[in-house]
């Protein structure tokens, strides 16, 4: 905290290097906003994240860590401008997928449901990776995406809590079953 | 080392007090010895006829290098005339004047509205550090409300520039432009920027070396966090007391005795830190508020010097010393803040010091007290010659 | 030698070593600053070249990630390992800084930071055991690497050596509160250790991210 302010304090009182910051506070914010904008993003993150906590505690621990880096690495693949086929169809159903999952309170191997999850994880960070816009502070905007996707996945998380009473449960469930039904609209608007 | 240690809660009789206060006493000096704040500055001065006298004051590279350059361009005192010329500064801007071939002044230089029409040629005297311009313009068409000053090149020297303008009518405006607002238009109610205040009140802190090795000095000697914050907090009203009570005119003192004992303030503060880490005790080991309180004292006249550097808005007085004393504790907190930050890192990371490294924070704070006394004391000496 | 410290034996390997890398940073500080402090006055009011660096460090999110991915990395490693990165990356950055200073070494390609970010971070969000031999290898060969590419951009700027010093410092203090923080955290119970995880996959994924911006 010490630190944190002293550096605060020093940021404070150099304005001579203000105009640094200029464009570079418009890449975060890109960054921060790019994963929440789209709503099939946010459906399949947060629904990562009510799994991890219905799955309990090896998953809950695993996916958290493993997801951002999939992900990146589906960016990394966008990026590079390697092709993946169908990335609008994978991220409508990753959101039927993981919808279904939670609605089903499914609770298959550990390495199945990592498997699964990294598989779309690398379609949503695709996308990104390919809509990434051009001028922006590389690493702000990469610091901005990733901690957006990293607290939509924490939302998940959190809510995915009240698995420990049954009304909660059911409540889970229910969001499931929203998740998926996003995901069959999302489908249909890619297809047709 | 059975010495220093009897309460193994203690906060800076842990070693890593010592172990860090050891780097920290090694880096002190990196920031240079320099502690007043020195930016150029522009006097201008509007005359009952409606003339303004202008007084241009820059620094030479000789102060900005603190070294003896080999010719400096000229002898103390001495003045150079100057011819008007067609020439132009540094940054490409049309110079008023052709600057002296041997000038060594800072390359950046005032900007004033272009229907300011020259009166007399500018005398230029090289002073000790510092090149003093002075001339004046004609009464401008439209006096000088609306009027633009400014100062280029700031960003290239990373300096400042305290304009001060003392308009006929007896109004006064003092600024601080900076490389990010480098100029000041003149209004009719004119809103005193208080900002810089707060921002002078931190950088005078955070430069102010003697001033944090003294707090680090009372931090070396504080055994728990209750005298710690009994003596911060004494510090703190002390030297905030002396601050107002100099800025506000009731007392004064001159400015290079004042530098000497502060000086000995830190010196003082030395030994008594051995005294702690041998486990002796004293009066200042006992009731380490009461030094701090006592020379909190003196330290506040050192902060009211760093404020005047500045001036001080007409009317605004006691908010600009508000928000200059708010800035200073921001400084002094947060550098508490990071050491005791420090301190419990060095704990958890279980560091051990050798027995040097844990007796040098001791030595740096008396050896460098030691030092600026001499130093103080030479100048004042030399002063008095 | 570095044997007897207060009176007592140091037995363990990774002590002494600790313990002599923390004396040569020490001896390596006092000389440096003593040498520096001739050159580095203020220039004027913009805090100084010291303060510059300080800043031009904090100001660099790229670079405080990779200081911090190697505080997680070192802090999840226990005291010990928290220890040797303390010293030894400041000393390596500062050592890889004037060096790139010179100009004589390039290593600067537009994706070495994100690599550099993506190693950190998969070890921290790896979280295995490192060999003892690794512990002081790792905070210097990324410490110079950092360091390095500092140095190149510290010219670049108009940062000078007290301002390379600043940079030192700042990473020094960074390390220090961080590592300490981590390994007060991953004493705790066993979720507490999985946020440092995270934290090193975010890393991680940042650097994966900024390897493809610099190479498309």
């Amino acid at each position: 905290m010490g630190s944190l302010l002293f550096l605060a304090v020093i940021v404070g009182t150099l304005p001579a290097q203000a105009h640094v910051e200029g464009d570079m506070a418009g890449g975060l914010t890109a960054g921060l906003w790019h994963p929440i904008s789209g709503l099939d993003h946010v459906l399949a993150m947060v629904a990562v994240g009510l799994w991890g906590a219905q799955l309990g505690k090896p998953a809950v621990w695993t996916l958290p860590v493993a997801f951002p880096l999939v992900m990146a690495f589906g960016a990394f693949m966008g990026l590079m401008g390697i092709g993946l086929p169908g990335v609008e169809i994978g991220i409508a159903v990753s959101g039927i997928a993981l919808g279904a999952m939670v609605l089903a309170e499914a609770k298959p191997p550990l390495w199945f449901a990592a498997a699964l999850v990294g598989l779309f994880a690398i379609f949503h960070g695709h996308a990104h990776g390919t809509e990434l816009p051009e001028d922006a502070s590389g690493v702000l905007y990469s610091i901005g995406f990733v901690t957006a996707t990293g607290c939509l996945h924490g939302c998940g998380i959190a809510i995915g809590l009240v698995h420990r009473w049954p009304v909660g449960r059911i409540v889970l469930r229910a969001a499931g079953a929203v998740v998926a039904t996003g995901g069959c609209l999302f489908l249909w608007r890619a297809v047709a | 080392m059975p010495g220093g240690t009897r309460d193994p809660r203690a906060l800076c009789r842990s070693r890593a007090g010592f172990r860090l206060a050891g780097l920290l006493g090694c880096l002190f000096p990196l920031t240079g010895f320099a502690h007043e704040i020195r930016p150029a500055y522009l006097d201008v001065r509007e005359q009952a006829d409606g003339r303004l006298e202008v007084s241009w004051k820059v620094p030479t590279l000789a102060a900005a290098f603190g070294e003896q350059l080999p010719s400096l361009p000229a002898a103390a005192g001495q003045q150079y005339p100057v011819a008007r010329s067609g020439e132009h500064e540094a940054c490409g801007c049309p110079s008023l004047w052709a600057r002296p071939r041997s000038s060594l002044a800072m390359p950046i230089h005032p900007v004033f509205p272009e229907h300011f029409k020259v009166l007399s040629p500018p005398r230029v005297e090289a002073l000790e550090d510092s090149e003093l311009w002075t001339w004046s313009f004609e009464p401008p068409v439209g006096g000088l409300d609306g009027a633009e000053f400014g100062a280029h090149g700031l960003d290239v020297a990373t300096m400042d520039v305290l304009v001060h303008v003392v308009t006929a009518d007896g109004r006064v405006v003092t600024r601080l432009l900076t490389p990010a607002v480098s100029s000041l238009t003149l209004t009719a109610d004119q809103r005193v920027q208080l900002g810089g205040y707060l921002r002078l009140g931190i950088a005078h802190i955070l430069l102010g070396v003697d001033h944090l090795l003294f707090v680090l000095g009372l931090l070396l000697i504080v055994p728990d966090r209750w005298m710690l914050l009994k003596t911060v907090t004494a510090f703190t009203v002390a030297h905030s007391l002396t601050l107002a009570v100099a800025t506000l005119g009731y007392a004064e003192a001159p400015l290079e005795p004042l530098n000497v004992t502060i000086a000995l303030s830190i010196l003082f503060l030395g030994p008594e830190i051995v005294r702690f880490r041998r486990g002796e005790t004293s009066l200042t080991i006992r009731h380490p508020w009461v030094v701090a309180f006592a020379f909190g004292l003196l330290h506040g006249f050192g902060f009211a010097s760093g404020l005047r550097t500045l001036g001080l808005p007409a009317g605004e007085i006691p908010l600009a010393l508000l928000l200059f004393n708010v800035g200073v504790e921001i400084g002094q907190v947060g550098f508490v803040l990071l050491v005791l930050g420090l301190v419990t890192s060095f704990r958890v990371l279980e560091v051990r010091w050798s027995r040097p490294a844990r007796a040098l924070p001791g030595f740096a704070v008396g050896s460098l007290g030691a030092f600026w006394f001499v130093q103080r004391l030479v100048i004042m000496a030399s002063g008095w010659r | 030698m570095p044997v007897s410290l207060e009176g007592r034996c140091v037995s363990k390997r990774g002590d002494r070593l600790a313990n002599r890398i923390s004396r040569l940073g020490l001896v390596t500080t006092v000389l440096i600053g003593g040498c520096a402090s001739t050159q580095a006055h203020l220039v004027n009011t913009g805090l100084g070249p010291f303060y510059d660096g300080v800043l031009h460090l904090v100001l660099s999110p790229d670079e405080m990630l990779g200081v911090a991915g190697m505080a997680l990395l070192a802090g999840l490693g226990g005291a010990q390992f928290g220890r040797i990165a303390l010293f030894t990356l400041p000393l390596a950055w500062l050592a890889g800084s004037m060096l790139g200073m010179t100009g004589r070494i390039n290593l600067v390609f537009p994706a070495a930071t994100g690599l550099a970010l993506l190693i950190i971070g998969m070890l921290v969000a790896w979280d295995r055991a490192l060999p003892p031999s690794m512990k002081p290898v790792i905070p210097a060969v990324f410490g110079l690497f950092m360091g390095l590419m500092n140095g190149a951009a510290a010219t670049a700027g108009s940062l000078r050596m007290s301002g390379l010093i600043g940079v030192a410092a700042t990473v020094f203090v960074l390390v220090a509160l961080l590592a300490a923080f981590t390994v007060w955290l991953a004493g705790r119970p066993p979720w507490t250790r999985i946020v440092v995880r995270v934290a090193g996959s975010w890393i991680a994924a940042i650097g994966l991210l900024l390897t493809g911006w610099a190479l498309r």
